[in-house]
């Protein structure tokens, strides 16, 4: 497993350092990590909560419908509790989680992610043909469960250092108040709390009604809408608090590689080494117990693509194709993968 | 043409063309196959029309893209509708100049052999490179499309553009030659392309000397297919390394 880690972060990191930091494409067409092989073995979908012909009207949601929390069914109503609480608990030991998950790699995934994304405005030629004013605004980015701010951090710092950018704006979200405090830590006397460039929102994903509809150029959710009880409802709220021709930008574990056989070496690996792992190192097997789970539940590609659409984006690449034909990307034989969606004019 | 020679054919052509040649016959071959499919939709083709007409000045780059997002109506971010960035920019280009191809063609007279309306055909298609302005820009686009994870779908818009130009000639047998007609068309196509965005001379009437002795060539020694694929095949290497010496990365 080691030895597999290391030969793919080898990979990632050659493809970093020989691409040049503005050209997006060449990095998000990178064939020696994203692979896009076609997986046929698409489990079931989970069985729907909600009658789907029937959408609930907003504030009549059946509140108490069960739904999952992990492999147990729970009332909705407590799975942000519950969900709530596992963060609590692991918010100090979160970095170790993600190692522990993506093989030591996420760290390259969110750079990754942030470079294709080309976050912040770039003055256009020499003499900058870009009217000033837009420039003076910036970009309003909304990092959703954003937590302790990783994501944050390196939109800012490609808007600051790749595009020249000084003004645009990052508001980090997230459910939970502790992991907002690590987040709060990590930004505390920064050039970018100075400037005024980062912002901290105690906020459900389901419900951002202090966020004002069309006024979000970028929405971003790193590994966080998998612990969503509603993902339909976020993915709705996301459409409306961005500007048309904005963007939604998803990173997430996905629930099977495209590759069986390796699947069933990371199954062993998710599901019997790690919530051992979080005994050992953060006293807290639950925990990490349910974020194994979690990854299981959520749906697959193709799935989740179609859940974009839904809520009415734009997917790019084309109808029913695998993999970036069919409007994502996976990462690392598809242990996560990156999905976007433009809110149409 | 039998199909050893066929064969022949494919084993000698640069194995980067190879591909080209091996995609699988279908029973007919002409565009109204590929126009089937929407092809771009709405967004896409506004915001991909628009940051063509900036490649002149800011040439096949995301700025260009960009700028076709704000002229569109779109944000900076949406740009992120199109995974391939440039690629995505140059692509748009090569489908709907394929596709426009039967609107901006007419041949004088009925009759016109199938040999002087590919003639015809091959100089009207290089002459949409210049009418849209991007001729200036085009050794860029190549230089994206020459990047390996390109490569196969350029190739593949190439196979599709000497089908059109086949079937625009009259040409629809599908018959042991096929792949040989679409091979010396791709390659002597490409050649001409690469030869015009070096072509200094009045109204490229140097590219249009260089297609005719490519045609001459293919018409007199008719085999020798894999020579030209030879030659095209050699163009893009130096081509490459001429783009490198001028600092383009790839
Ligand atoms: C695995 S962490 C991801 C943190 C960060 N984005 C990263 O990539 O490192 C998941 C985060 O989602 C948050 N979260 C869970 N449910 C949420 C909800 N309904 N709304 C907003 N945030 C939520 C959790 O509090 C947690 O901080």
């Amino acid at each position: 497993m080691a030895s597999l880690s290391l030969r793919t972060s080898r990979h990632l990191a050659t493809s970093t350092r020989t691409t040049a930091p503005w050209i997006c494409q060449s990095c998000c067409q990178s064939r020696t990590f994203a692979s896009s092989v076609s997986r046929n073995q698409q489990p079931p979908p989970p069985p729907s909560h909600q009658d789907p012909t029937q959408p609930p009207l907003p504030g009549t949601r059946q509140d108490d419908a069960p739904t999952h929390f992990g492999f147990s069914t729970i009332p909705s109503t407590l799975k942000a509790s519950r969900v709530a609480n596992v963060f609590s608990s692991v918010a100090s030991s979160y970095d170790t989680m993600n190692d522990l998950m993506s093989l030591g790699i996420h760290r390259l995934w969110k750079d990754h992610f942030v470079r294709c994304l080309n976050p912040g405005i770039r003055p256009t030629g020499p003499a900058g043909l870009r009217s000033e004013s837009t420039k003076e605004e910036g970009q309003r980015i909304l990092d959703i469960a954003g937590g302790t701010g990783d994501i944050a951090q390196r939109m800012l710092d490609h808007a600051t250092t790749v595009n020249k950018d000084m003004k645009t704006h990052v508001t980090i979200s997230d459910i939970n108040p502790e992991m907002l405090a690590e987040g709060r830590k990590r930004f505390a006397g920064s050039d970018y709390q100075l400037a005024g460039r980062v912002d901290f929102l105690e906020a459900n994903a389901e419900n951002l009604s202090t966020i004002p509809s069309n006024s979000i150029d970028l929405y971003t959710v790193a590994f966080g809408i998998r612990n969503f009880t509603h993902k339909d409802q976020a993915l709705r709220e996301a459409f409306r608090v961005l500007k048309p021709g904005g963007v939604f930008a998803c990173l997430e574990f996905t629930p099977h590689l495209s590759n069986s056989v390796l699947d069933g070496l990371y199954k062993r690996w998710s599901f019997g080494a790690i919530p051992l792992i979080g005994q050992v190192v953060a006293g807290d097997r639950d925990s990490y117990q349910y974020l194994v789970e979690s990854i299981e539940r959520f749906p697959g590609q193709g799935e989740f693509r179609d859940m974009i659409k839904e809520a009415g984006f734009l997917v790019p690449g084309q109808e029913g194709g695998e993999g970036e034909k069919g409007g994502w990307e996976d990462l690392s034989l598809g242990i996560a993968a990156v999905h976007k969606g433009v809110k149409p004019v | 043409m039998s199909s050893t020679t066929a064969l022949r054919t494919l084993l000698r052509t640069p194995a980067s063309l190879r591909l080209l040649l091996l995609q699988t016959p279908r029973s007919t071959y002409h565009s109204y196959d590929h126009a089937e499919q929407p092809v771009y939709r709405e967004a896409e083709r506004t915001i991909l029309s628009s940051a063509l007409a900036h490649v002149p000045i800011h040439g096949f780059t995301q700025e260009a893209l960009t700028l076709g997002a704000k002229d569109a109506g779109y944000l900076d971010i949406s740009s992120n509708l199109f995974p391939k960035g440039t690629f995505d920019l140059v692509k748009y280009h090569l489908v709907s100049q394929r596709l426009g191809l039967k609107d901006r063609i007419q041949f004088p007279d009925e009759n016109f052999g199938v040999g002087r309306k590919v003639r015809n055909l091959i100089l009207e298609r290089l002459r949409a490179n210049v009418d849209t302005g991007i001729v200036t820009r085009w050794q860029e686009a190549l230089a994206i499309m020459s990047l390996a994870e390109n490569i196969p779908a350029s190739l593949r818009e190439l196979g599709a553009l000497a089908d059109e130009m086949w079937f625009l000639a009259g040409d629809t047998a599908v018959d042991a030659s096929w792949y040989t007609k679409r091979a010396s068309l791709s390659g002597i196509y490409a050649a001409a392309e690469i030869y015009q965005t070096t072509d200094q001379s009045t109204e490229y009437r140097d590219t249009e000397q260089f297609l005719d002795r490519r045609l001459e060539e293919l018409r007199t020694v008719g085999g020798a297919v894999s020579g030209t694929l030879g030659w095209a095949g050699f163009q893009a290497g130096a081509m490459v390394n001429l783009l490198r010496s001028k600092g383009v990365m790839i």
